[in-house]
């Protein structure tokens, strides 16, 4: 009797309190959908484990389960009220999940965060279940398990044939490796043709051994270094993979263990796929849509993932990549941005980006830059300086002996610059574009100009950025102008542990498809996307978790490209110089 | 804006526009914030200004009182006078406001001490 008053309050308790946090109203009336108050996918409950409690009773049948992401509760979902009765008073209580009792509370309503995806599945993908036996992934299992390899960042790699070099996401033909792909797989090979399949047999082989909560972000296998053909074998878990098309169709694929995925046509060339670093999957059903067409939802149902090892079988390619699909080819590189476009990009991706990260960023940046203190340092009293890009006005020198015009084009940038500059007698702030500057030609004795061209994303635009400097300076006038290098092997900014697997391309304005750069790591792209992940600003800290990530454009520039942007009529460059991973030049207006 | 930058603005990037120089003030809030005064500079930084444009914006914001129309010969050794273009030039700011192309009537708002020079790129020539 103890027991049962003792259930009742916690119950009441529990209904309190998920009222009072989550919105959730239970009701005191029997319903047919049942809330289990302190159990969910955080504390690592399964569908799995209701339908063991539901053995004992065969009458009654579960419709739905629902765990959301994060939530220490969750949903079960009956075909009457008579059987969440049954259940509820079998279970209510009395069950335990490890040693705590389970509580439970009825519900009206369940939260469905069911998404259905519409998109046909892509062209020459493949999906061959239970392509090898348990006996053989077993075999296979005790083949390439292992202890400590090569450790990337989000799991464990190993090669065969040829190396898969992460720099440039290619191989070096010229050096097999010694180690070729196991005889073990060539079972794999005949019974692939048996499926009517047109492949050649792969030479290399690359093996990845991902734990739970690992995954590999979105990528197309470059198209230059491997054939028409990629294979990925399943072992120990099934995984849910995640294809994307730049034309914005989705489409989410479980893979289980045992199974062969084979990439051909638009899956090889024109998809991206990758996997979501998390520890559980959504379990995705295929359902007739209204029309009777059939269309993959992710329920909100989950299995918690295993550990998994993937084969990736790659026929290496000689010569030249001639597949037709012009987005994601590397082959293909013309990267010219029309000038519609690159408004709209800068627009998007630099001016946008700069007032959302303003605080963020300026949080992070203190300090003049020493190369332009060393070159203001000899400006004479008097002198005319305009800062142009000037961000947070971190640049601008404490003197009074001079004019400082910061001239910015974010505005909350220059909030900050104002307060930076407050109290220095000669610094103003104007709000302007190096596209137009509004300052009258000719004034300036000097020019600062640190990492803004970059973001001017054609020729045409960043010359006339050049062209405006060399406007306003006055004649004998310098310019110290930055911009950041391709080259980073000379700078701080490398972490040698991580990889550029050339991964994401971001679709953005105008149709245009942008690499996103993995931070960190060597430029490969000249035009590309870098991640800042913001972080909020509370109480004048720095908040350590990333709340979004933003795409900043940058044009990387080649050892000369600067030096050659300012080779204008009137502009001589004096000094050009790489300095922490940046290409700087000084030049003088003549 | 202090009005030494006033001094330095233009909207002769607009279309169409020839000089866009100077450009009219209308100020609704004005602040006098008093900074270092360093003789030195105002003696040098004078040359490179168009005085007149510099009085007649003052003017206009009704604080030209006692500053002279044109400079003298040997301005340099006036320290009253430097003292009343130092007040000028850098004490004297526009908080709110704006600025008027002369020539298009284009207007650009000055919000928190700010001019904001940004054009459309269709404006811009």
């Amino acid at each position: 009797m103890d027991e049962a008053k003792k259930t009742e309050r916690k119950r009441k308790r529990f209904a309190a309190r998920l009222k009072i946090s989550k919105g959730i109203i239970c009701s005191e009336g029997s319903e047919s959908n049942i809330v289990l108050c302190n159990v969910g996918q955080a504390t690592g409950f399964e569908k799995q484990d209701v339908v063991k409690m539901l053995n004992i009773l065969p009458s009654v049948k579960l419709k739905n389960f629902i765990a959301e992401k994060g939530e220490s509760h969750c949903f079960i979902v009956f075909h009457s009220s008579e059987n969440a009765k049954l259940f509820y008073d079998a279970y209510n209580g009395k069950e335990r999940a490890g040693n705590v009792p389970i509580y439970m509370n009825y519900v009206k309503n369940v939260p469905n965060s069911e998404v259905v995806c519409t998109s046909n599945d892509p062209e020459g993908l493949y999906l061959l279940t239970d392509f090898i036996s348990e006996t053989e992934e077993r075999a296979f299992l005790q083949l390439f398990d292992w202890i400590d390899e090569s450790n990337l960042k989000n799991r464990q790699v190993k090669h065969f044939g040829y190396e898969f070099r992460y720099g440039s996401n290619d191989v070096d033909l010229s050096s097999p490796l010694s180690e070729n792909i196991p005889e073990e797989c060539n079972i794999l090979w005949e019974r692939l043709s048996s499926y009517g399949i047109e492949f050649r047999i792969p030479d290399q082989l690359t093996v990845n051994k991902y734990s739970p909560g690992q995954g590999i972000p979105s990528h197309v296998d470059r198209h230059s270094p491997f054939d028409d053909t990629i294979l990925s074998l399943s072992l120990g878990s099934s995984v849910v993979m995640d294809w994307k098309h730049h034309t914005g169709k989705y489409v989410p694929l479980s893979v289980p263990a045992r199974s062969l995925l084979v990439m051909q046509g638009d899956a090889r060339y024109d998809w991206q796929h990758g996997i979501q670093p998390r520890t559980w999957d959504p379990v995705i059903e295929i359902r007739n849509s209204n029309t009777s067409e059939q269309v993959r939802v992710l329920t909100n149902d989950t299995v918690m993932r295993q550990m998994r090892i993937s084969l990736t079988f790659r026929k290496t390619r000689q010569g030249k990549c001639e597949c037709g699909y012009k987005m994601l080819c590397d082959n293909n590189k013309s990267d010219i941005i029309g000038d519609e476009v690159a408004s709209k990009l800068e627009e998007l991706h630099v001016h946008q980006v700069y007032e959302q990260i303003a605080g963020h960023f300026s949080s992070t940046r203190h300090k003049p830059w020493p190369k332009v203190v060393e070159f203001l340092k000899n400006t004479p009293p008097g002198s005319i300086v305009l800062d142009l890009g000037a961000g947070n006005g971190k640049n601008v020198l404490k003197r009074n002996d001079i004019l400082q015009i910061a001239g910015e084009r974010s505005s909350g940038l220059l909030d900050e610059c104002r307060r930076q500059s407050r109290g220095v007698a000669g610094a103003d702030c104007v709000r302007l574009d190096l596209l137009g500057a509004g300052l009258r030609a000719r004034i300036a004795d000097v020019v600062i100009c640190v990492a803004v061209i970059h973001h001017f994303s054609n020729q045409a635009r960043r010359l006339q950025a050049v062209s405006t400097i060399a406007n306003l300076l006055r004649p004998g006038g310098r310019a110290l102008v930055t911009v950041w290098a391709k080259d980073q092997t000379k700078s701080n900014y490398l972490c040698k542990d991580k990889e550029n697997l050339d991964a994401s391309v971001h679709s953005t304005v105008g149709g245009l498809n942008l690499p996103i750069h993995e931070n960190r790591t060597q430029f490969k792209h000249n035009d590309l996307l870098v991640p800042w992940k913001l972080r909020n600003i509370k109480e004048k800290k720095i908040e350590n978790e990333s709340s979004t990530t933003l795409l900043r454009y940058y044009h990387v520039f080649e050892k000369g490209e600067l030096d050659k942007l300012c080779d204008l009529p009137d502009l001589v460059v004096e000094k050009s110089f790489y300095e922490e991973g940046n290409w700087c030049v000084i030049c003088k207006k003549i | 804006m202090k009005l030494i930058t006033h001094n330095m603005l233009t909207s002769k990037c607009l279309k169409g526009v020839l000089t866009g120089y100077p450009l009219a003030i209308k100020a609704t809030n004005i602040k006098v914030n008093e900074v270092d005064f360093n003789p030195d500079f105002i003696s040098r930084i004078i040359p490179k200004l168009d005085w007149e444009v510099l009085w007649k914006a003052a003017d206009s914001i009704g604080h030209s009182e006692g500053l002279p129309q044109t400079i003298e010969r040997n301005y340099d050794e006036d320290k009253e006078f430097l003292k009343k273009a130092h007040r000028v030039l850098l004490e004297v700011e526009v908080e709110e406001g704006y600025l008027t192309c002369p020539e298009s009537g284009r207007q650009f708002p000055i919000t928190k001490g700010i001019p904001n020079m940004l054009l459309t790129e269709a404006e811009v020539q």
